[in-house]
């Protein structure tokens, strides 16, 4: 009898070591090849666009989020904040809450209604997203307590906890708006306090910020009184980010209690001259003071009388960056083809230039007509023919093909 | 230690006198009694708004009296430059901010709680103690009221009842050691809204001040005040601030106590004072007594030879 009990003891023994040995196999990491494949596919879909990620991941790699080369969805191997760089992916703004109520101190206090779509309208204009979201890695949108500590009494105290976090993101913005650091007046209600009726910002929205056209400025400055900024040329010509400029602006740039309002009811701000010129100075970085200070106003920008070059066809539809590059003061460049499309004579469609060649003209070498190959001069008939000259005489016929 | 009677008190000055005579080594072992894992606490006052809560606290952890809560977001209180007093351990004071006049700079003073504490050093009844865990704390039952741990003070915080006239306190931040006992965080840190008071290890509290500096190097001034000032304090700041026009003392980074206990252990070191004395006195016991005692035989002699005339 006693040996049937030892047996069977062995037996489940055997059994649960075996059970176990397949569990913990099954828990190993995948194959390290098989991964590696994963982080081809993103690094392919990464860099020919087709992935999930936006345009701005081309600047993207594993290493700005993740610590270790094989993060999984259970051990994604974050780098501690706050990271260096951050990823800007907030696709789905819409999608966003009205309100969110931060309740995790309930027994002291009712819950603290935020008005997330508010304020997420607002920071459209200065932070973004990020400025709250910060440090997030590429969506989802994770959870303040996802790396702030609810306990103040912790190990590590380099990263502030939950209660320091929440109040860090609203006291920067609320404590220069209202100059008031009391918690019940403006977000919280102790439990068992009278209930103060509180507007719900559910279905509102911030007013629209309406994008200024054309600014006309009238200085002090003798020789040249009226200053004209084209703000829309700035922001859709030249398409440069609003936190390029905008990057010190918050709730406080309108909603200051302590400064004066204007008559025609803007706050009056008083700037230095250096804070004056900053902006602008941050990237035309020009000692010429009739650069922008006129007798009248300017006209907008036009590449044509401004260069001697018309944007017509194909370049219309550039960006600047395209053929200027994206650093101040712009490269510059002539009106020779070459300079940028190196090589384009071999097969080249006259068609794309707005005039296609006749049949004649169609195979005959580029300097028969554009002496020296330089194209930005009119072309030369005289070379075969007496009595025709462009534009009078056509080679072929207007229109693409 | 309630009951500390006169006997006692002997005792331990007996024993004070007789480590401080050991010598000059016991300087350096002031510091080899503190725990690598030394307590601190990181100033921020970049992140401080100025809510004073942590006054309120402090008032109520050390059982002082205080008004209600609500009272402490009046900010009239900032237009006087204010100290801490018997009635309250710790203060916040304003500064103006001139990079954003809208975020004044406030900034906490308390007890420092020296690497090297001059209170210590000075107190001659050993009332006051550094505790291994970085503290300095005071004992009302050994405390004699001389007030010398009040002049030592290079931050001079500790302060005095003088309004009471029976049993008179020295009053200062005791980094709330009850507190702290029972496992809890110090009460200013514990009600800290914008955490601007980390506590942590002194070790690793540097680390984090250096990474905020560098991170943020447009705003705060490359000094963490208390690193190394008279030798190093647990408590320590950063600022967006020169230190001297937040009203921080520029200090030496010597410790305090350190030239007056170097003089006074390198005196008593070897026994040199008392057995200078006693050789002295031997000396001139044994120069009188010799003195006596020729004299005593001269008499002796002349007696002898009278004896022998007559």
């Amino acid at each position: 009898m006693k040996k049937l009990i030892y047996i069977s003891i062995a037996v489940l023994i055997i059994v649960i070591l075996v059970i176990s040995g397949s569990i913990l196999s099954a828990k190993n990491p995948v194959p390290v090849e098989k991964n590696n494949a994963v982080q081809e596919k993103v690094m392919q879909d990464i860099k020919t666009g087709t992935g999930k990620n936006d345009k701005k991941s081309e600047n993207l790699k594993c290493t700005t989020c993740h610590e270790g080369d094989y993060p999984t969805k259970n051990d994604p191997l974050l780098r501690a904040c706050p990271r260096e760089h951050m990823i800007r992916d907030f696709k789905y703004m819409d999608k966003g809450p009205d309100e969110v109520v931060i309740d995790y101190m309930k027994e002291n206090y009712e819950g603290v209604v935020f008005s997330h779509k508010l304020h997420s309208e607002m920071s459209a204009i200065s932070t973004g997203c990020t400025g709250c979201h910060h440090y997030n890695t590429a969506a989802p949108i994770l959870n303040c307590s996802e790396c702030h500590d609810k306990n103040r009494k912790r190990e590590d105290v380099s990263v502030p906890d939950l209660k320091a976090a929440f109040h860090r993101q609203c006291m920067t913005c609320h404590k220069q708006w209202s100059g008031d650091n009391g918690c019940n007046n403006q977000c919280h209600v102790r439990k068992g306090e009278k209930q103060i009726e509180r507007k719900t910002s559910k279905g509102s929205s911030h007013p629209q910020l309406k994008e200024p056209g054309k600014l006309v400025y009238e200085t002090n400055y003798d020789a040249g009184k009226i200053v004209t900024f084209f703000h829309d040329e700035h922001n859709k010509l030249f398409r440069i980010d609003c936190s390029s400029c905008h990057k010190k602006d918050n709730c406080v740039k309108c909603h200051d209690k302590t400064k004066q309002q204007g008559t025609d009811g803007k706050l009056k701000v008083q700037k230095s001259l250096d804070e004056h010129h900053q902006p602008c100075m941050n990237c035309h970085k020009i000692n010429n003071c009739d650069k922008c200070h006129k007798n009248s106003e300017m006209a907008p920008f036009n590449h044509a009388r401004s260069t001697g070059f018309a944007l017509k066809s194909y370049h219309s539809s550039l960006t600047c960056a395209r053929c200027h590059g994206n650093q101040m003061p712009v490269k510059k460049l002539d009106r020779n083809c070459n300079s940028c499309h190196k090589n384009f004579t071999t097969g080249f469609n006259h068609g794309v230039t707005g005039l296609t060649l006749s049949e004649v003209h169609k195979d005959m070498d580029c300097e028969s007509c554009h002496a020296g190959k330089d194209f930005s001069k009119p072309p030369v008939c005289s070379s075969c023919h007496d009595d025709k000259s462009y534009p009078s005489n056509s080679p072929g016929n207007k229109g693409r093909k | 230690m309630k009951n500390l009677n006169r006997r006692d008190f002997f005792k331990s000055a007996a024993a004070g006198v007789s480590m401080v005579t050991i010598g000059a080594a016991s300087v350096k072992g002031a510091d080899k009694r503190l725990s690598e894992d030394r307590v601190g606490v990181l100033v921020d006052t970049d992140v401080c708004v100025g809510c004073r809560h942590c006054e309120w606290a402090c008032k109520t952890a050390h059982d002082l009296p205080t008004a209600d809560l609500d009272n402490y977001s009046d900010k009239a209180v900032f237009k006087e430059y204010r100290r801490p007093d018997a009635g309250a351990l710790t203060v916040v004071n304003e500064f103006d901010n001139e990079k954003n006049p809208a975020l004044p700079v406030h900034l906490k003073i308390q007890c420092m709680h020296c690497e090297r504490p001059a209170c210590v050093s000075a107190c001659i009844v050993g009332a006051f103690a550094k505790r291994e865990d970085g503290s300095v704390v005071w004992d009302s039952d050994k405390c004699i009221g001389c007030r010398y741990c009040m002049v030592a003070c290079p931050f001079q915080i500790p302060t005095y009842d003088y309004d009471k006239a029976i049993q008179p306190m020295i009053r200062k931040c005791d980094f709330c050691s009850d507190r702290r006992d029972k496992g809890q965080l110090p009460a200013c840190v514990s009600i800290c809204p914008n955490e601007a008071l980390v506590f942590g290890k002194r070790v690793d509290l540097i680390q984090i001040a250096k990474s905020r500096i560098k991170r943020k190097s447009d705003v705060y001034v490359n000094h963490i005040y208390g690193e190394n000032e008279v030798g190093g304090t647990s408590w320590m700041y950063i600022a967006s601030k020169n230190f001297d026009k937040l009203k921080m003392p520029p200090l030496a980074l010597n410790p305090a106590p350190g030239i007056s206990e170097t003089i006074q252990h390198g005196i008593f070191a070897y026994f040199v004072p008392p057995v200078t004395l006693y050789a002295l006195l031997g000396l001139m016991m044994w120069v009188t007594k010799r003195r006596k005692s020729e004299k005593n035989e001269k008499l002796q002699e002349n007696n002898e030879e009278k004896g022998v005339k007559s």
